[in-house]
């Protein structure tokens, strides 16, 4: 081979590397650090929803206050993840949002701190949902004030119901089947019911609202584990899911891959025609732009199973403050202020709550608002606000929100798909998950 | 005989300090500078954790607690079920890598029209950032509307839609098979670099003393390979041993248990349980089998190393 | 000039009979396709569902070419202007285009660009730290050369997860939170040690009589190192470049953790970003995917057929 071959190519190889090169130096301008914003500002950190109304929301707070907000955001799924490193590695988080499955982990671990002191906040509790001063209470203080609310709802598609010949929807989790049942022979779904049992957040919102609805409970008042007890409803609703998939074939064993928003898609292309479902998904579901069957999706209360009531479970979010936040005065004050302009009201009125809600459906924690018009208006043209308010009257707080709520979680989610995959009956399923919780107490309780 | 200790040092420290010895310190230098600066405070760090008792929630009681931790993990049933996910999920990846590469390896090494199509094509699924990746196999998976299941009945393979990661003796295949078709463009550039560098005149010398293609393929190929096998197999061991963006994209250890690998373990351990101690033990009894794996690899495959 | 490769093996083939020789081209053709099918199923299907809406992405069975192909996530990505959010100017998390587009769909080329501008710089820092080390560690015989070689491998035995919050502390104590540097030096520390090993592996594969010769003629190391090996290692070293490349572009976890805002933001975090709690769309990140699947195939395109074409191939003889 030539000499003259051989660097030709190299010089040829060099210059484009000198090329890209020279790219990366022109990108070194971007290498100059920002000057650091300066230390009245806010730090907020949130998951990645909303974001454009957040933004315009936060826009308008630094206009009226001069406060100076910084605010960035991460993927749900991260996002937790990605707040405990940032808390562990103390970087400047002043306000972010909290789940309150999380409330008791962060206030033990030291991440958050109450707001009690701050009357501007204290005050909006009068108007607020009971259930959501309650979710953000730990151990007697108070964290924070409502992001959004919502609850587990029993959603069924009308047409498809009408078209089995069925007139009413049902009241019991024995209906649930025979009607199912109707429908698959009707060859109208294969399916009829869609639950979205995969390892993910969303899973122990629907199997707590299985259980509630069963009449059952995870622990007793003194916080011991009852979910094994097979007249507890625990097990019970296991054991439902467990037919339902394999004798009766009414739910998709697939169903353990399915993620609530997978599953949210499948039930708006018209693939079932029950579904275990947010309650603000109605607003997908009956918007004809994002949904085969709008207009048809109705709600009906949880069913009842044996023994049980038409119960279910309630979930909300909330805009906390941080530790670090908390120990210094104006960092607290500046952040309250943020607090009740989010969770509050802002220049008069629950405008973050309201937009919420009409942007996306997503549930509001203060009482108020269901008598704004623009509510009103946005509710009755896709849902009924009687049954709503009747369900959400019936909403409870998941009984296992503790600071060992995460380690338990995973057990339990995965016994339950372990007695649906076949691999435990529900009753050795549940002993699994309510010896964890046996263990996990003893040890951190 | 042993030479006296003095002389030895002496000897040792000029032998040290000559050109060669220089000149090979300050060519290793900014590598390990990097290193220090970067990498060596979380090694560190981290093992020094795993002998604690830390769990974030309880962050007034962090106890020294020797090897607690170790045993607690190597004692836990369900670290051993995941340790042998981890193993096939390992075995199954790497030998489909090998496999595939070699054979695109091969096919890339002759010399037809398309070649270098061909070679960037097979370049894409590595250029997908992996949240992508991970969103783009789920969908193909899922049950209900995935690509896969309607292509298998479109094609008349199936008569009805069959559950994918939902199976779970089929979620870490699958899993696995999203993981290679990944790797894959990688491990074989890998092989096809050292195939490049394979001499002619080995081929030549073959074939006048008469070795047919398998001959020289199995003589000659195969055995100068050996530094790309080596590089293939430790890199997409240590990858696929750790890997972990899969598992969290599309399972989240799911369905009960049937893709709970140890490295989601980790991540649970960690971030879900906040039981930093653990899962520290847990990372580095992982590393030492890794290290382990690594070294048995050079020691089989490695030529001078 | 235009280098024609000379390929030793086709003069083989020349001499072989007409048979052979259509078996040949017949499994390779075969084997063409296997492979490209395999490689472009799930790329076609990439391809396609970005051109649908998200009503028709969920269609049974699929529709692998779009019955009303849609540009809207393309153009949200291009087009999106940049304007100061408002009430008014707010985008509502379903609008009524029928498709669900992230209003941070405006980010995705910025993103792009500090991905690109990360991944560049990782590389040629690579280069840089990588090249001479791994000819010392291959050419050398010095005191502590295998102890170096596992030393460096030991950095990549950890599982991530374990060392994201120290990496976190080590950054925050650079100073470097929220800004590209710090996505440099950790994407350099994660890649250097395959680097050198690649390398290691390949300069090891030269004769030893190389480096010999060059000494004896007077080159110092580095010369040794510029003139003798380099010229023969461009293959090795365009490996090397989109190892470093790639997995630059891809790393999620790291730069989850590290970067806050588009400052410093890269193309997976704000990909990530597209599924809300409230709401995702399949077809737009599929329609990021293929976006950022062009600049790594661009620059792939550009410098592989260093590899492709086999420079060294007969080079080697000393």
């Amino acid at each position: 081979m030539s000499n003259q071959f051989k660097n030709l190519n190299r010089r040829d190889f060099l210059k484009k590397t000198a090329a890209a090169g020279a790219l990366g130096a022109l990108g070194a301008n971007g290498l100059i650090t920002q000057a650091m914003a300066a230390g009245d500002t806010v730090h907020f950190m949130a998951w990645s929803a909303a974001v454009d109304l957040v933004k315009s929301h936060v826009a308008e707070f630094q206009k009226v206050t001069g406060i100076n907000v910084n605010y960035s955001n991460a993927p749900w799924a991260q996002y937790r993840d990605n707040l405990i490193t940032k808390f562990v590695g103390n970087a400047p988080i002043d306000m972010m949002w909290v789940s309150d499955a999380w409330l008791p982990e962060w206030a033990e671990a030291g991440w958050i701190k109450p707001v009690d002191k701050f009357d501007n906040l204290m005050k909006y509790n009068a108007e607020a949902e009971k259930f959501c001063n309650d979710s953000m209470t730990y151990k007697g203080s108070q964290y924070g004030l409502t992001y959004y609310t919502d609850f587990m709802a029993f959603l069924y598609d009308d047409e498809a119901l009408k078209k089995a010949g069925i007139s009413n929807p049902p009241k019991s989790w024995d209906e649930v089947t025979e009607q199912c049942l109707k429908i698959k022979n009707a060859g109208i779904a294969e399916y009829p019911l869609m639950l979205a049992l995969a390892q993910e957040s969303w899973l122990i919102e629907f199997l707590a609202a299985m259980t509630y609805s069963h009449g059952g409970n995870f622990t007793d008042d003194k916080g011991n584990s009852i979910m094994q007890d097979p007249k507890e409803g625990a097990v019970r609703a296991l054991q439902w899911v467990v037919d339902a998939v394999h004798k009766h074939k009414i739910v998709s064993p697939a169903s353990v891959e399915i993620g609530e928003l997978t599953g949210l898609k499948a039930f708006a292309s018209g693939n079932h025609a029950f579904a275990l479902e947010p309650k603000y998904r109605m607003r997908t579901l009956n918007d004809p732009k994002q949904s085969k069957i709008a207009g048809r999706v109705k709600q009906a209360l949880m069913p009842m199973g044996m023994d049980g009531s038409h119960a279910t479970v309630g979930w909300m979010r909330f805009h906390g403050m941080s530790a670090s936040a908390a120990a210094d005065k104006t960092r607290a004050e500046n952040t309250a202020r943020l607090i009740e302009w989010f969770g509050g009201k802002a220049n008069g009125e629950y405008k973050f709550q309201k937009y919420l809600f009409t942007d996306i459906g997503a549930g509001f924690g203060v009482k108020p608002l269901f008598n704004d018009a623009d509510v009103q208006n946005a509710y009755n043209s896709y849902a009924d606000v009687n049954i709503i308010k009747e369900q959400q009257a019936l909403a409870r707080k998941k009984d296992v929100v503790t600071p060992w709520f995460g380690e338990w979680n995973e057990v339990h989610g995965s016994s339950w798909q372990a007695a649906i995959l076949q691999k435990a009956t529900p009753a050795e399923a549940m002993a699994k998950a309510g010896k964890k919780w046996d263990e996990l107490k003893k040890e951190m309780g | 005989m042993r030479s006296s200790p003095k002389r030895d040092i002496k000897f040792r420290l000029a032998r040290r300090f000559d050109y060669e010895s220089r000149s090979a310190a300050l060519f290793i230098l900014p590598v390990m500078s990097v290193l220090a600066i970067v990498a060596v405070f979380p090694i560190l760090y981290s093992f020094y954790t795993s002998f604690f008792n830390l769990k974030l929630t309880r962050p007034h009681r962090v106890p020294f607690v020797w090897f607690d931790n170790y045993i607690k993990v190597l004692s836990d049933e369900l670290f051993w079920a995941s340790v042998s996910r981890t193993v096939s999920f390992t075995v199954m990846s790497v030998a489909a890598i090998l496999v595939l590469s070699l054979s695109i390896a091969i096919l890339l090494n002759e010399s037809f029209r398309g070649r270098r199509l061909l070679s960037a094509i097979i370049l894409i699924p590595w250029a997908i950032p992996t949240v992508a990746n991970g969103l783009l196999w789920k969908w193909i998976y899922d049950s209900g509307f995935g690509a896969l299941n309607g292509l298998l009945f479109q094609l008349g393979i199936i008569d009805s839609y069959i559950t994918w990661l939902g199976d779970s003796d089929k979620t870490i295949p699958l899993i696995s098979n999203s993981f290679v078709w990944k790797e894959v463009p990688l491990a074989a550039i890998l092989i096809l670099v050292t195939m490049k560098s394979i001499p002619e005149d080995l081929y030549r010398a073959a074939k006048v003393d008469g070795a047919n293609v398998f001959k020289r393929f199995i003589h000659i190929t195969i055995p100068s390979l050996k530094p790309g096998f080596m590089l293939v197999m430790i890199y997409e061991t240590m990858m696929a041993i750790r890997h972990f963006d899969l598992f969290f994209l599309l399972t989240e250890g799911g369905p009960a248990e049937a893709s709970h690998v140890v490295s989601w373990q980790i991540y649970v351990e960690t971030f879900r349980n906040l039981s930093f101690g653990t899962g520290s033990a847990m990372s580095y009894i992982l590393a030492l089998v890794t290290f382990a794996l690594a070294y048995f690899i050079i020691r089989t495959l490695g030529s001078k190393l | 000039m235009k280098p024609t490769t000379f390929d030793a093996r086709s003069e083989i083939y020349r001499n072989k009979s007409q048979t052979t020789a259509r078996l040949r081209n017949l499994s390779i053709f075969v084997f063409s396709i296997l492979l490209l099918a395999y490689v472009l199923g799930p790329i076609a299907w990439l391809l396609s569902s970005s051109f649908q809406t998200e009503a028709e992405i969920v269609s049974v069975p699929p529709h692998w070419i779009p019955d009303e192909p849609t540009l809207k996530n393309f153009e949200a990505i291009f087009f999106s202007e940049f304007e100061e959010v408002t009430y008014d100017t707010r985008k509502k998390a379903d609008p009524v285009s029928g498709g669900y587009i992230p209003s941070t769909a405006k980010d995705l080329l910025p993103s792009m660009w500090n991905s690109f501008l990360v991944s560049i710089a990782v590389v040629m820092l690579n280069l840089f730290v990588g090249v001479p080390a791994a000819y010392a560690m291959a050419k050398i015989r010095f005191w502590g050369r295998d102890g170096t070689i596992y030393t460096i491998l030991t950095t990549r035995v950890i599982p991530d997860i374990a060392l994201v919050v120290p990496f976190f502390l080590v950054i925050k104590n650079l100073g470097l939170l929220d800004h590209i540097a710090s996505l440099i030096v950790t994407y350099l520390a994660v890649t250097v040690p395959f680097t050198v090993f690649i390398l290691v592996s390949f300069f090891e594969s030269l004769p030893d009589e190389l480096d010999k010769a060059a000494r004896v003629d007077g080159c110092s190391r580095l010369q040794t190192l510029n003139k003798v090996f380099l010229p023969l290692s461009l293959p090795s070293l365009v490996a090397v470049m989109l190892f470093a490349f790639l997995t630059s572009w891809n790393e999620f976890l790291l730069a989850l953790m590290f970067t806050q805002t588009i400052a410093s933001q890269t193309l997976p975090i704000i990909v990530a970003g597209f599924t809300s709690d409230f709401t995702i769309s399949f077809s737009f990140i599929n329609a990021a995917g293929v976006i950022a699947v062009i600049p790594p195939v661009v620059l792939a395109v550009m410098f592989e057929r260093y590899i492709v074409s086999g420079l060294t191939a007969g080079a080697v003889k000393g």
